[in-house]
């Protein structure tokens, strides 16, 4: 990179940009390799290390995944997690809001709702899921309330944090200009809050999708952990496999696009620095 | 556990009678503390009466001391930490030595990355219900199942650390020719313990979630065992009472354990700071 240094400052250019250019085409390479020899190594393992039906090949894998797509499970099972997870979200934003407000508000409330939401964020996910399983059996209710749970705590921190945050001076010109609290509530607090009710749903979305699928794996009539229990009921290694890949493919798509591009959308009235 | 000795202002001003002690301690945050697990305990009992289901405090406290007197209990929970700190073992091993590569070599990094990434959005459930069925019904599977759970984290972990640490150094190092295993011993190592003990406290909240669901669907013994009993039996005293167990076990590992090491762990950082900075 650094060869260029005696040369006039065009060549130096023009040679920085054909070493970037090489740089990024040999990290290409290097991507496309490395899924390649994943591929290969899973290849190999399957028709030579181990029996078939334990660890299907990935064209088998990938058969299975078209057979989903072309029955139209994929679609209405999908339809169904995402549903109980956007109605999950929805509880917990009724729960969390409050219980943030109030702990962004008084620091007697901090103090009492500290141990509370710092557990529910940081115990294991099956207890949600035996949880939902005791309360609801077999239900819709079940992982929309563990989605909940799991997602509530990081609303709520988010909020406090954002309330820490808030203009002062906005609250005591409200004051000052006779402003009722309702006022004060609709016109300068829930915009304030609502940035961060959002960053709160995009921190604990990978959480809360997998917690909604345990809850399903364990007790559900439909859903994707519903098909990966079915799949495991059947001894199906590609079924699971298969279900997996869509489970994170959809994953992977909703961090790097849906919920970065909302959020910029939502943050775009601040300055740079606050949103990172 | 953060700010418990602070009192409301109030408490200094007020005549030091018994009542007006207890109403300054009600305002404090280890009151607000207290308030909070009374509000939880009396919430469970009201609701275990109402609910023929679900059991008071005192039917579960009961359940406990006849599992833990019997021998039942410390038995499950012995073979369910077997399993749990071998699997958390090995993902130590693989997770650090992974981290160690992706985070020194551009290469590694650009051929792996995405396979780490699908490591860590795949959910506890399909790692224990896979491990299931490659490893049958034994010892082998919790561990697999904890083992293929927590490594992506602390290998991810790692990198990062890897990652900040000082260029400077590295390139000092490099030009005198210090070789690479002292290099790592003496530069990298310290400089991402702190990511890796991040990582490992992360892994330890996903590797017993594992484990548990491992046992729960394929385990012969262990707690996630004797929940699963205590389901399909019906009996939702004994259900809670190993739930309970399992919630409890984490919470005060995590709690009480885990930041308390990495406190004493980097002790030496809040002192050296200021002899540091005195110096330049």
């Amino acid at each position: 990179m650094s060869g260029a240094v005696a040369s006039g400052p065009r060549v130096e250019g023009r040679d920085r940009r054909e070493a970037a250019i090489g740089r990024r085409a040999r990290q290409a390479a290097l991507v496309v390799a490395g899924w390649l020899a994943f591929l290969g190594f899973w290849t190999y393992a399957s028709n030579n290390l181990v029996n078939p039906f334990i660890l299907p090949t990935p064209a088998k894998v990938l058969d299975e995944m078209w057979t989903i797509v072309s029955t139209g499970e994929l679609f209405e099972h999908f339809q169904w997690s995402l549903m109980k997870t956007f109605v999950g979200f929805g509880l917990a934003v009724a729960i969390g809001l409050p219980i943030g407000m109030l702990m962004g508000t008084s620091r007697w409330w901090r103090a009492y709702f500290h141990m509370p939401v710092t557990i529910a964020g940081n115990i294991p996910g099956i207890t949600y899921a035996v949880l939902a399983l005791v309360i609801f059996g077999i239900s819709l209710e079940g992982p929309i309330l563990a989605v909940a749970l799991i997602s509530m705590p990081y609303i709520a921190i988010n909020v406090a944090a954002g309330l820490d945050g808030i203009d002062r001076g906005l609250l005591q010109m409200s004051h000052a200009f006779g402003r009722s609290g309702r006022d004060i509530l609709r016109h300068v607090l829930i915009p304030t809050v609502i940035p961060f009710v959002f960053a709160g749903v995009r921190l604990s979305f990978a959480l809360a999708w997998k917690v909604e699928a345990i809850t399903e794996v364990f007790g559900s009539s439909n859903g994707i952990g519903y098909m990966i229990r079915h799949s495991y009921d059947q001894f199906s290694v590609a079924g699971i496999l298969a279900w997996m890949f869509f489970f994170v493919i959809f994953i992977v798509l909703m961090e790097r696009f849906v919920l970065q591009a909302a959020e910029r959308r939502l943050f775009r009235w601040r300055p740079a620095e606050v949103t990172s | 556990m953060s700010a418990g000795t602070a009192r409301a202002p109030a408490d200094a001003l007020t005549p030091r009678t018994p009542l007006a002690r207890v109403a300054g301690w009600g305002r404090s945050d280890r009151g607000a503390q207290a308030a909070s697990v009374l509000t939880a305990l009396v919430f469970w009992q009201l609701i275990g009466m109402r609910y023929e289901r679900i059991p008071t405090p005192a039917e579960v406290a009961e359940f406990f001391w006849s599992q833990a007197s019997s021998g039942v209990l410390w038995a499950a929970f012995a073979n369910t930490l077997d399993g749990f700190f071998v699997g958390l073992a090995i993902a130590l091993v693989v997770g650090i030595a992974l981290g160690l590569a992706l985070g020194l070599s551009n290469a590694v990094r650009s051929f792996l990355n995405d396979i780490v990434v699908v490591g860590l959005a795949v959910p506890g459930v399909i790692w224990a219900l896979l491990a299931i069925l490659w490893f049958g019904f034994s010892f082998k599977a919790p561990v697999a199942a904890v083992a293929m759970t927590a490594t992506p984290f602390i290998a991810v972990q790692v990198a990062q650390g890897v990652r900040g640490t000082s260029r400077e150094l590295m390139r000092m190092s490099t030009a005198f020719g210090v070789p690479w295993h002292k290099r790592i011993r003496h530069l990298v190592l310290p400089s991402v313990m702190d990511y890796v003990f991040a990582g490992f406290r992360f892994a330890v909240i996903m590797g017993w979630n594992a484990v548990l669901l491992a046992e729960w669907f394929g385990g012969r013994a262990g707690v996630g065992f004797q929940t699963r009993t205590w389901y399909d039996a019906n009996n939702f005293t004994g259900f809670v009472s190993w739930v309970l167990f399992f919630i409890v076990f984490i919470v005060l590992l995590d709690r009480l354990v885990l930041e308390r090491v990495a406190r004493r762990t980097f002790r030496w950082r809040a002192q050296a700071t200021p002899t540091t900075r005195g110096g330049a």
